[in-house]
């Protein structure tokens, strides 16, 4: 069986590829245009115990909510 | 008239750029949305008049917050020659889907890959020529900020604007492409002409990052941060307060006073002890007001109110809000307007309406300088910071208390997705050009607004002729007497009713206002006040002046921005709620325990 990750598991300095996101259409259109896109890398940077996480994609730093990190599905198997 | 409309993603350099094109001060700040209005200048280029438009800040154009629907409404309802897309050079990754996108439109645009500085520093390497190609358009490198590559730029604009006749985009949207099939495009574009390290390394950002989003520390470093801003402001503001007061009197006294004996009494009372030294006591605090909004750009354009977000977005959670309607309160501290028309970048309606509701309790630097009199005037020197500090907790704690009071009521969904910037030196042009902007800005307020009120209050109090200026038997007195009974209660003399009636349409008419009613300035002015309220009074106040609503200018963007006027008439019957409630509860509380 496949345990589905989304980005809010990973820890600190941990990478991934995002697989997909699972919103609603415009809040998709969003994040991938903020550059959460299918097939690109995404690595954690910080995760405070309280507050957003840092995530890096390629050149952009992004802060984001966990609870939004969890709707960004990833595969870590590489 | 040629048009050209510049359309980029947030803090790629758009305002810079547009500044550099036009020589015209539009504000700048290293903050994703911060171009709200829409800035436009007229230049010529290549004998063609030509008008050039800044456009908000946008990550796609499918989108739907207000600000990709004003830019995509803006190209949907105007005729454009050319359209200069800014790039970001050292995320042309990230960035170019956006150009392809409105490459497809229809129009051939102009890309600008900007921060071409940043990029070199980088490492990153991009064949502008052969993107050129492969795209049919011209891709130019430059830095907007630093000037390379601009003339080369602008030149490359002039020959697409005089070979372009204007188009008309109609149903833009019909017009997008599938974001897959430019994502793929982009991919390969970027991977055959850009050569950048596989990790990009901005150090010192880092580093700095390091400390100031230290997960135990970051949060008292912003505080102290503030805290030293607001100190900077006083200690530097005051003095030069004193000049201008100063400077302001030697006028009076080697121009105005030899008048005295030619004009009429009345009219110079009227002109002098009543429009000059109303007008003058409030322009001796745009020295403090300049000051303030020096040090806000600074913070403003360094980066740092990203990571402001950052640090306060587990409190704003919980009241509803989120990390930005935290860094909008802030602005709001310099001003409430720009500061509502900042949560422009928001998509969900609850979630604007809450914040738009929270920001006018932020305290204004009008309010501010009302502080500044009444706090030099009545309390001793160690007492009046601490007063002011205490009007600043009381500012957070009514907008705090707004949010959790609504904020069940307006839920949202709204994802808390925000670029981080990397950490600049503010640039010392823009931080000058917007001293600049708010002197103009406070002369654009002093000519109208200011000069009304304190006409306007000048005759209340010395009206109907025959009776004694300032006292019983004026309009003004009999507007207070009729206010008596709801002012009476939370300690405001009736004297000092007509003068919350001014403040409702500008705060800074409340210290004019004051000059022309009682004739008197400077020290005698402190004396007067100090016969009409005590301490616990003057708190009273001010509290109820911080809370009761913001300015007219204020109510009239909530109304705009939100354009609902049950909103409008909501918040304002709120903060007027909230103004007698908090001051009643504190004014009499403070009685009963004997104070
Ligand atoms: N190093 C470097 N910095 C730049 C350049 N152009 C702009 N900046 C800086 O980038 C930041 C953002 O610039 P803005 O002109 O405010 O960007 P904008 O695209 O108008 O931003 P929004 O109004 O938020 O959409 C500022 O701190 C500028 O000083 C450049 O060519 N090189």
């Amino acid at each position: 069986m496949k345990i589905l990750e989304n980005l809010s598991h990973l820890r600190k300095g941990e990478t991934a590829l995002i697989t997909g996101i699972h919103a609603p259409d415009s809040m998709r259109y969003r994040l991938q245009a903020m550059g959460l896109r299918t097939g690109r890398e995404a690595e954690v940077i910080r995760r405070p115990r309280l507050g957003p996480m840092q995530i890096r994609i390629g050149s952009v730093n992004l802060i984001m909510r966990r609870c939004d990190a969890a709707r960004v599905t990833i595969s870590t198997q590489q | 008239m040629k048009r050209l409309a510049i359309v980029g993603m947030p803090n790629t350099g758009k305002s810079t750029f547009f500044n550099r094109l036009t020589g015209s001060s539009s504000r700048v700040a290293n903050w994703p949305g911060v171009t709200v209005d829409l800035l436009s200048a007229n230049v010529v280029l290549g004998g063609n008049a030509v008008e050039v438009v800044d456009l908000p800040g946008i990550y796609d154009l499918h989108g739907f917050s207000d600000d990709e629907q004003v830019v995509r409404s803006f190209l949907e309802n105007n005729a454009i020659d050319t359209i200069g897309v800014v790039l970001n050079a050292t995320q042309l990754d990230h960035q170019l889907p956006l150009a392809l996108q409105i490459r497809k439109l229809g129009i051939r645009p102009v890309i600008l890959v900007n921060m071409i500085d940043e990029a070199d520093q980088l490492g990153v390497r991009i064949d502008t020529g052969a993107l050129s190609t492969a795209l049919d358009c011209p891709v130019m490198p430059l830095s907007a900020r630093h000037g390379t590559g601009f003339n080369d730029a602008r030149d490359a604009i002039t020959r697409e604007l005089s070979a372009a006749s204007a188009v008309s985009l109609n149903d833009l949207r019909d017009c997008l492409h599938a974001d897959d099939e430019l994502v793929a495009e982009a991919e390969a574009l970027v991977s055959q002409n850009v050569k950048a390290p596989s990790r990009l390394v901005r150090k010192m950002t880092e580093r700095i990052d390091h400390v100031l989003l230290h997960p135990v520390f970051g949060l008292p470093l912003f505080f102290l941060a503030m805290f030293l801003v607001f100190q900077a402001v006083y200690t530097l503001g005051t003095p030069l307060q004193d000049g201008v007061a100063y400077l302001l009197d030697v006028f009076r006294g080697l121009a105005l006073e030899p008048l005295e004996s030619m004009l009429p009494g009345n009219l110079y009372g009227f002109l002098v002890e009543g429009l000059y030294d109303g007008v003058g006591t409030v322009a001796s605090f745009v020295p403090v007001i300049i000051l303030f909004f020096f040090f806000m750009a600074i913070v403003e354009d360094s980066g740092y109110l990203a990571r402001a977000a950052f640090l306060t977005d587990s409190l704003m959670a919980k009241l509803g809000l989120d990390g930005r309607g935290f860094v909008m309160i802030l602005m709001g501290f310099g001003c409430n307007v720009p500061a509502l028309m900042g949560t422009r970048v928001m998509r969900s309606r609850a979630l604007r309406l809450l914040s738009m509701l929270v920001i006018p309790f932020s305290l204004c630097s009008a309010r501010l300088q009302v502080y500044l009199f009444i706090t030099t005037a009545l309390f001793t020197a160690s007492q009046a910071p601490l007063v002011l500090f205490f009007m600043y907790l009381a500012s957070f704690a009514a907008a705090f208390l707004t949010a959790l009071v609504f904020g069940r009521r307006l839920k949202s969904d709204e994802p808390f997705v925000l670029e981080l910037p990397p950490y600049r030196q503010p640039a010392l042009k823009q931080v000058l050009l917007r001293g600049w902007h708010e002197i103009a800005h406070f002369l654009r307020r002093a000519s109208t607004f200011i000069i009304t009120g304190v006409v306007l209050v000048w005759l209340l109090t010395h009206f109907p002729a025959g009776s004694t200026p300032g006292g019983a038997g004026t309009w003004a007195s009999m507007l207070g007497l009729w206010m008596k009974p709801v002012l009476d209660p939370i300690g405001i003399s009736p004297d000092m009713s007509v003068i919350l009636l001014f403040g409702f349409v500008a705060k800074e008419i409340v210290i004019g206002a004051l000059v022309a009613m009682t004739g008197l300035d400077g020290s005698a002015l402190a004396g007067y006040l100090a016969t009409q309220m005590d301490s616990i009074q003057a708190i009273s106040f001010m509290l109820f002046i911080l809370l009761y609503t913001p300015c007219l200018s204020t109510l009239a963007t909530q109304l705009n921005e939100s354009r609902s006027w049950k909103f409008a008439g909501y918040s304002l019957a709120w903060s007027l709620g909230l103004a007698w409630a908090v001051s009643f509860g504190f004014y009499q509380g403070a009685r009963i325990l004997g104070y």
